[in-house]
């Protein structure tokens, strides 16, 4: 459905996406991944024709978008990031209007309109006005227009972005239910949403694809590799001996957390490592409070993706950081609305925290 | 037919704003009390004294009452067109959806001629009024509204071009009041300057209603209105595509 090759675009010195190959097979649902400010939604505007590229092409159920711009949006229900709408409008009209901008003929409109109120769930609100909506309707009035047209693909811009975890499980739900007919390609920067999903992911930073698979053999080939969380009481010195004298264990991180307690990361690949840790420790005459092993998470592969190479190119580092950061805090802010929800039977997957990993065991 | 849809949604947004009848009010306002001046003066003249025997020419671009309001009037009708779709980023809506960019620009263009007209269709009652207490000259009012809509043509499509420039409403509107009020400007240049007094002559539009109001179509204003009409409007496209070009 999707085509594109050498897809690069620039501002100015700026290069926003660098070499960009990738495709997305008819039927699929498949998340775009980065951290904020990775050129995820310069990809996107892209394939919806709101900007040219600087160079490489795009081809949208086989139609070059660049020379054939017009028919190639027909393919496209777009919903931008933020989900910008008319406020002054009802909801039923915008639709109507929408519907005769993307050509639907004038006797299938109304066929449409209702049709897409429906799939979107918004048809108890089709008489209000945009404005006075809440944002999770207001999100889902835009998805009715991504869909008003019925187009085979649906481009959609963090579509759960602002939602309260209710409002994202429904509209995750939606997308779901959309794809039985549909290509979806969402982005997002909330891992949990790629795997609660997408059946592929294409992870981009700083403009380039650095990985794609489905998001199940992306965690499988890190999951070769188990981190290992040790919390003990005494000496930091004393801990990273011990640890350090075992074969089958790298240290990660050791660190003083708090009284005399010590904290510790490790990797390794042998799965019986935690008893040879807790061995080791215990010969140490050093006491141990929490010993586990934690399951590798999208979350880690996305990490090691997009953090080694912002450490990795010289020169730039600076602005990787402020990505990270920015990433950090809109996760923060994912958390929050969490717990102020509190019921949300999602906590665990909307979780970015490492505790709230699943744990194999305890020792 | 895209056209039509946008001009339709333009027309609709700017009718359901109260904006649209506090302007609306305020204009009729202002007309008001320029024709209720105009009819007084006249009123008071002695038949035969004057030239004219109707206030009608007058009130038809002979008194600064009548330019004023239009170079603030302009800027506040054009400045939502583009620049209110790229502060809300409902343009980026417009532009993915299968339209090109020059059914965007001249359906909002046109839209924005309805409001032009919006405006002075109330003043016809002003011409009715006339009509009961002497002789009115329907060419000459004929030729009047055509002076009018032209200038409309002209200054809407300069609203329109500063609209696509400025990032919000309120710089459209102040760069269209600069453009416009310094075309205006100019235009006294044609009492000034003997050299380029034809080319000040077509910038003003005060020179425009002064022969438009007599009755007289002339074809040299109507082909400049135009030009600079066409100009604006397809500077305006390129706006827009310089917008997906350079982000």
């Amino acid at each position: 459905m999707i085509e594109v090759q050498h897809l690069t675009k620039r501002y100015g010195s700026h290069t926003a996406v660098r070499d960009l190959d990738f495709e997305v097979p008819s039927g699929q649902i498949c998340g775009f991944l980065g951290p904020n400010g990775a050129g995820k939604s310069t990809t996107l505007r892209m394939l919806t024709g709101f900007l040219s590229p600087t160079g490489g092409t795009i081809r949208i159920g086989g139609i070059d978008a660049l020379s054939e711009p017009l028919e190639a949006r027909r393919h496209i229900g777009y919903m931008p990031e933020a989900c910008p709408l008319y406020p002054e409008m009802r909801v039923v009209e915008y639709l109507r209007y929408r519907a005769e901008l993307k050509g639907v003929p004038r006797r299938e409109i109304k066929g449409r309109v209702e049709a897409a109120l429906e799939q979107a769930t918004v048809a108890d609100v089709h008489s209000r006005i945009i404005g006075q909506l809440s944002k999770g309707y207001r999100q889902r009035v835009g998805l009715a227009d991504a869909l008003v047209a019925d187009p085979p693909l649906l481009v959609l811009d963090e579509p759960t972005a602002g939602l309260d975890p209710n409002q994202i499980r429904q509209v995750r739900e939606l997308i779901g239910e959309l794809s039985k007919n549909k290509t979806v390609l969402l982005s997002t920067h909330i891992l949990p949403e790629v795997e609660a999903i997408c059946d592929r992911v294409l992870i981009i930073h700083r403009g380039k694809l650095v990985s794609e698979g489905e998001p199940q053999s992306m965690r499988a080939e890190m999951a070769s590799k188990q981190s290992v969380r040790v919390v003990g009481r005494g000496e930091v010195e004393a801990f990273r001996r011990c640890l350090e004298g075992l074969d089958a264990v790298r240290v990660v991180e050791l660190k003083e957390r708090g009284g005399d307690r010590v904290l510790a990361r490790l990797e390794t690949e042998d799965e019986d490592a935690v008893e040879a840790i807790f061995r080791a420790v215990a010969e140490a005459g050093l006491v141990l409070r929490e010993l586990r092993t934690i399951e590798v998470s999208l979350e880690d592969v996305f990490t090691n993706l997009t953090t080694d190479e912002a450490a990795g190119s010289a020169g730039s580092d600076g602005e990787g950081d402020e990505d990270d950061e920015d990433d950090e805090d809109d996760e923060d802010d994912e958390d929050g609305e969490d717990g102020e929800d509190g019921e949300d039977g999602e906590d665990g997957e909307d979780g970015e925290d490492e505790d709230d990993s699943d744990s194999k065991e305890r020792a | 037919m895209a056209v039509w849809t946008i001009l339709k949604r333009e027309v609709y947004a700017f009718f359901v704003s109260p904006m649209a009848y506090i302007m609306l009010t305020a204009w009729l306002l202002l007309c008001g009390l320029n024709f209720t001046w105009l009819a007084t003066y006249y009123a008071s003249q002695p038949i035969g004294a004057g030239a004219q025997s109707s206030p009608l020419p007058a009130f038809f671009g002979g008194t600064t009452l009548f330019y004023l309001p239009i170079l603030v009037f302009v800027p506040l009708m054009t400045m939502r067109l583009l620049a209110q779709e790229r502060s809300r980023g409902t343009i980026e809506l417009l532009m993915t959806a299968p339209v090109g960019d020059v059914s965007i620009v001249i359906g909002k263009y046109l839209a924005s001629l309805v409001f032009w007209m919006a405006l002075w269709v109330p003043t016809l009652l002003y011409v009715w009024l006339t009509s009961h207490y002497g002789d009115v000259d329907a060419g000459v009012v004929a030729a009047s509204y055509l002076g009018i809509f032209l200038i409309g043509t002209y200054y809407l499509a300069i609203g329109l071009l500063m609209s696509a420039i400025a990032p919000q409403q309120m710089i459209a509107a102040l760069l269209t009041f600069l453009a416009l009020g310094t075309l205006f400007v100019l235009g006294v240049g044609q009492y000034i300057f003997d050299e380029y007094r034809d080319l000040f002559t077509y910038v003003s539009i005060w020179g425009h209603m002064e022969s438009f109001s007599r009755g007289v179509v002339d074809s040299r204003y109507l082909v400049f209105d135009l030009s600079v009409a066409a100009l604006a409007l397809t500077l305006t496209v390129g706006v827009l595509h310089a917008r997906r070009t350079e982000g």
